[in-house]
């Protein structure tokens, strides 16, 4: 009956994709403050190495962060 | 032909009228939380939110072909029940922005729509099945209830992420990264809810004869003349609502402000892209208090918590029998201007006298202290 009234596949897409958008993105932008903070404490300390790699992991999750919302846009205007 | 002219002049106007009273109403839910954790000034806010707002209208035209087609029978539409539907809107919308209220001026739209409609050629008409079971009802029970879920589990992950960092950096990381969702929050509700007009032009359209039922896309004078309301709306109001939505139904910190944002953001661009013509204001409300809820249960106002869940229950009704009632009023005047203009007025008065008793008296919902 339900399925019936119900577009069941557009609003499953709605729940999945806003699911990995709102929780991925969001955790995507914890990892680049992450990244960020403990790379400058880290540099400050002289511990070099170690912040290269926070470094990294800030960087990467700016950059899903950006890459997701631009992606979601693009496919929104389509 | 000429009185027909007036008629839809006077409709479009409303339609318009009604796109302002939702940027007025709505739109500032979207800027809430960057005020209340001080990511941005309110004026800075607002005006960042009102242009978001225009943009956002641009980006998609699901929604309004939802409004358009699927909620009422485009075929037997008339003017007079588009103005009955939006005056149903715009009322409500005044009686809930006056108490405080954050009611979903979409559902308003909708259900003062429906009312008229219902009155003016029965239940055959209205799409009561997939339309607004299936477009309108049910996603508005998912919508936020999926932006609750988002919410807290995007505040507990974050926090699971920074949760060892000294405060401080990672507070300033947070406001800034509230300028990014505060932004697609306001985007994302420019992607629906300035279509929901665009809709009801169309539909007004289709009733002077100006666009075919069977496609009723809106032209562009309507996308740039709904998306230019709306944005007028949202920066020329709604700080009441704004009040409710930052800080009475709990205090937020940057990480909660942004994981809320974030999961309303998500939750209405992928509604927007499926055509779910949803209430931006619950959806928010959801992911708000699901990231406070996932903090502590007890940082949550419920009270001012079920005030929201009411006027979400009262929303589709309420603005149905205004929107009957409307068009029965209308319809003893014919079926010309003279009908809407009479409303017109009196709608104007009303609105006045509200906005004045406003200014004399100051808000009934008064600033509660913040709750730690």
């Amino acid at each position: 009956m339900i399925a019936s009234i119900v577009d069941t596949h557009a609003l499953l897409t709605v729940v999945w994709v806003s699911l990995l958008a709102g929780i991925g993105v969001t955790a995507a932008y914890g990892f680049a403050i992450l990244g960020g903070v403990r790379a400058l404490e880290l540099g400050r300390s002289g511990r070099i190495g170690e912040a290269a790699m926070f470094a990294v992991v800030g960087v990467l999750g700016m950059a899903t962060t950006v890459g997701a919302i631009v992606f979601g846009i693009v496919v929104l205007s389509d | 032909m000429e009185g027909e002219l007036l008629t839809v002049i006077i409709v479009v106007a409303t339609a318009l009228a009604f796109d302002f009273t939702n940027g007025f109403h709505d739109t500032a839910n979207v800027v809430a939380t960057s005020i209340s954790t001080r990511a941005m000034a309110p004026r800075i806010a607002v005006g960042y939110a009102a242009v978001l707002n225009f943009v956002g209208a641009f980006i998609s035209l699901q929604v309004a072909a939802t409004v358009a087609s699927d909620v009422v029978d485009p075929g037997a539409i008339s003017l007079l029940v588009v103005f009955g539907g939006l005056v149903g809107a715009i009322a409500w919308n005044l009686v809930t922005w006056y108490f405080g209220l954050p009611s979903s001026s979409s559902h308003a739209l909708i259900g003062g729509i429906v009312g008229a409609m219902l009155v003016a050629e029965g239940p055959g008409a209205v799409f009561f099945g997939s339309g607004i079971l299936g477009k309108v009802m049910i996603p508005a029970l998912v919508a936020p209830t999926l932006a609750f879920v988002i919410g807290g589990a995007a505040i507990l992950s974050l926090y699971r992420i920074v949760g060892r960092l000294r405060p401080g950096p990672v507070t300033q990381g947070f406001r800034g990264g509230q300028v990014i969702s505060g932004g697609l929050l306001a985007l994302a509700h420019g992607t629906n809810d300035a279509q929901k007009t665009m809709g009801v032009i169309a539909l007004a359209l289709v009733a002077y004869g100006s666009l075919p039922a069977a496609d009723p896309s809106p032209p562009t004078w309507v996308i740039v003349s709904a998306a230019t309301a709306i944005a007028a709306g949202t920066y020329a109001g709604g700080w009441r609502i704004i009040k409710t939505m930052g800080s009475r139904i709990h205090k937020m910190d940057s990480a909660q402000g942004f994981a809320a944002q974030g999961a309303g953001a998500a939750v209405i661009l992928a509604s927007s892209a499926g055509g779910f013509p949803l209430s931006t204001t619950h959806t928010i409300s959801g992911a708000v208090i699901g990231s406070g809820a996932a903090k502590r249960l007890s940082a949550v106002r419920w009270g001012v918590a079920g005030n929201i869940v009411a006027a979400w229950i009262l929303t589709l009704p309420a603005a149905a029998g205004i929107g009957a009632l409307t068009y029965g009023i209308t319809r003893l005047f014919g079926t010309g201007a003279v009908g809407p203009v009479i409303v017109s007025v009196l709608i104007l008065i009303g609105s006045a006298m509200l906005f004045s008793r406003r200014a004399r008296h100051g808000g009934p919902v008064a600033a509660a202290p913040s709750k730690a």
